[in-house]
């Protein structure tokens, strides 16, 4: 009897799995696995997932920089690099993409980020039964895991790996370049409306710490804390960074010209530049505005060719 | 009471709140993050020696922004004294007639088209307010004249309305710029120049002064419309112009240092505990008051989690909710 009904279930599982697998044009090895996200999510993750839906830039970026950019059916409004990621069909903003248009490209995987989508996100798109894959990072390291990881959840480690030996390669010469440098002290001004600046933990402060500087705010508590005016003038810093960003560009002349900012040592020695919006985003071209800091705050250093 | 009683009146409630506005304002400039000690705090106001960090600081960004705390802080208060007068609603504030949505909404609109923040920002925010203001006019009118009631359903209706438009707008901004905006929503004083300075304080007072020419009227409008009309007061006139006095108050208030809550609805109503309800005392009392009130908060806000700063906003609401629960409670009882 309860042989018979174990032969029962094993035909009943088999007869399932062929049920399911039969009218299926996926790979023949398409299983789902149990994965467990970066965010601590348990998600059920196809393998050799193909139509991807990417609810952050940073993600979109990173698939095209891993080559998988023909894989995305859709990104939010504000993925605008590369520019092919425009074209893509969008799902809404990064805060409130809308469900409908993410459930109606029928994707087998969503891919979200914990620095930018809500939590509800998440769990609505798991009560519509649509997997969501949670990443996140802080750092750059941080960032190179992350794309080993979506390597991994992808099934195109190879492509991963190699992007990311590229980048730490990157990584590595800016270090050596700047090793051995004194460390000018840098602010990073996110919005001065009031001054609001990076704590520690952010990508802004790991990248200009890896880029031979010091962050002035690295002592406050938050990704983007407000800053009183009188502290950055008692912590004096050599540079100031803003992130290029439209609504802020031609004020430059006005921000140096606020009272106490003209004092400034940065702003007396016109150290103030723009480095690009890359800075905040977990994605390869974190590694250019690395580079690019670097330059910044290390230009007559010498090239480590 | 006789005229030169009041005056008496008027005279001492000026001179005893304008001394603690100056102590408080010398101790706002001697207490910050950064320690400075008083001997260079004297030596920065009197504007000798060398250029340091602590003349800068003193100098350069406490006076100007304790300045503007006082500018502020009693154009809100006039402008809630007025209103609730002219309403004849212990509930209004400055903000009930929808002036500072339509100030944050000409601020944020500024930040989704983008451009010249700095310069563009309290320029748009002051645009917002008047806009909204000609429209509440307008919409509150009833056969050509301004009745309170109808006026305050014209505002409430167009606050509401307004709100609903920013979170409309703030859900298309990048998160990096919602961040922004709402720290402004939330009242900030951080951030002011000297331009500003010189622009804002001759029209806060002329304004205040203004407003006080009706005080008289204010008093009458407390009767009813009816009675004030028996007594010979246009109430037409006078409803119209304290109106978009108070509402210019407001408008110039909010531009440059966005929504602080409490501060408008709140100090009117200590001000009439501490010198009645003649608003030819009550007028000056709130604006010395509300500049003192904001003065203390904005010192509390940069001070509290230095190197950090709170939202001055945030200070005064936190602050106010538990004072107003109590003047109610005291009240009712």
């Amino acid at each position: 009897m309860r042989r018979g009904l174990a032969t029962l279930r094993g035909l009943g599982i088999t007869l399932a799995v062929v049920l399911l697998n039969l009218p299926c044009s996926r790979p023949a090895t398409a299983q789902p696995r149990m994965l467990t996200d970066e965010t601590g999510r348990r998600v059920n993750v196809p393998d050799h997932p193909q139509r991807l839906v990417s609810l952050a830039p940073s993600i979109t970026e990173t698939l095209y920089a891993l080559g998988l950019g023909d894989r995305l059916v859709g990104d939010t409004d504000y993925c605008d690099f590369p520019p092919e990621a425009k074209l893509k069909p969008h799902v809404g903003a990064v805060l409130n993409p809308s469900l409908e248009k993410i459930v109606a490209l029928k994707p087998d995987l969503v891919l979200g980020i914990a620095e930018a989508n809500r939590r509800e996100t998440a769990d609505q798109l798991e009560r519509l039964n649509v997997p969501l894959y949670g990443l996140t990072a802080h750092s750059l390291d941080e960032t190179l895991r992350l794309i080993t990881d979506l390597g991994h959840v992808l099934d195109d480690e190879t492509r991963a790996q190699a992007l990311v030996a590229s980048l730490q390669r990157r990584i590595d010469a800016v270090e050596q370049r700047v090793a051995g440098q004194p460390r000018p002290k840098v602010l990073f001004v996110t919005w001065y409306r009031p001054l609001i600046t990076a704590g520690p933990h952010t990508f802004v402060s790991d990248v200009i710490q890896r880029a031979g500087g010091v962050s002035i705010s690295d002592d406050l508590h938050g990704d983007w804390p407000r800053m009183s005016l009188e502290e950055v003038l008692v912590r004096d810093p050599d540079v100031i960074l803003f992130p290029s960003d439209k609504s802020l560009s031609p004020g430059l002349k006005e921000f140096a010209a606020m009272p106490g900012w003209k004092d400034l040592r940065a702003v007396k020695d016109h150290r103030m530049y723009f480095v690009s919006e890359a800075l905040i985003h977990p994605s390869p071209r974190l590694v250019d505005a690395l580079e690019e800091v670097a330059r910044i705050l290390h230009p007559v250093a010498k090239e480590g060719r | 009471m006789t005229v030169a009683a009041t005056r008496r009146n008027v005279v001492t409630v000026v001179l005893v709140l304008s001394g603690v506005l100056v102590v408080v304002g010398v101790g706002a400039l001697a207490i910050g993050g950064v320690h400075v000690a008083l001997g260079d705090v004297w030596r920065s106001l009197a504007g000798a020696g060398p250029r340091t960090d602590a003349t800068v600081i003193v100098r350069d960004i406490r006076l100007p922004r304790i300045l503007l705390a006082a500018l502020v802080g009693a154009a809100l208060a006039v402008a809630g004294t007025a209103l609730q007068a002219l309403l004849r609603n212990p509930l209004a504030d400055p903000y009930v007639l929808g002036i500072s949505s339509g100030a944050a909404l000409g601020d944020i609109a500024a930040l989704w088209i983008g451009g010249r923040v700095a310069a563009a920002s309290p320029l748009a925010a002051f645009v917002g307010a008047l806009a909204t203001m000609t429209w509440v006019y307008l919409l509150g009118r009833r056969r050509g004249r301004l009745a309170s009631t109808s006026l305050l359903l014209a505002g409430v209706i167009t606050a509401s309305f307004l709100s609903a438009v920013i979170l409309f707008v703030l859900t298309m901004l990048s998160t990096r710029d919602v961040r922004g905006a709402a720290f402004w929503l939330m009242g900030d004083l951080s951030v002011v120049t000297g331009v500003q300075l010189k622009l804002l304080a001759p029209a806060i007072i002329l304004g205040t002064a203004a407003l006080y020419a009706f005080s008289k009227d204010l008093n009458v409008l407390l009767l009813g419309e009816e009675e004030a009309a028996h007594l010979g007061v246009s109430v037409t006139r006078v409803h119209t112009v304290v109106y978009i006095l108070a509402s210019l108050l407001t408008g110039l208030a909010v531009s440059v240092s966005g929504a602080i809550g409490y501060l408008g609805l709140l100090v009117p109503h200590l001000g009439r505990m501490l010198v009645g309800n003649d608003h030819r005392t009550l007028l000056p009392a709130a604006a010395l008051g509300g500049a003192i009130v904001l003065v203390i908060s904005d010192t509390l806000a940069r001070t509290i989690i230095a190197p950090s700063e709170l939202p001055v906003g945030a200070v005064t609401a936190v602050a106010g909710a538990p004072v107003f629960i109590y003047l109610l409670r005291r009240t009712a009882g």
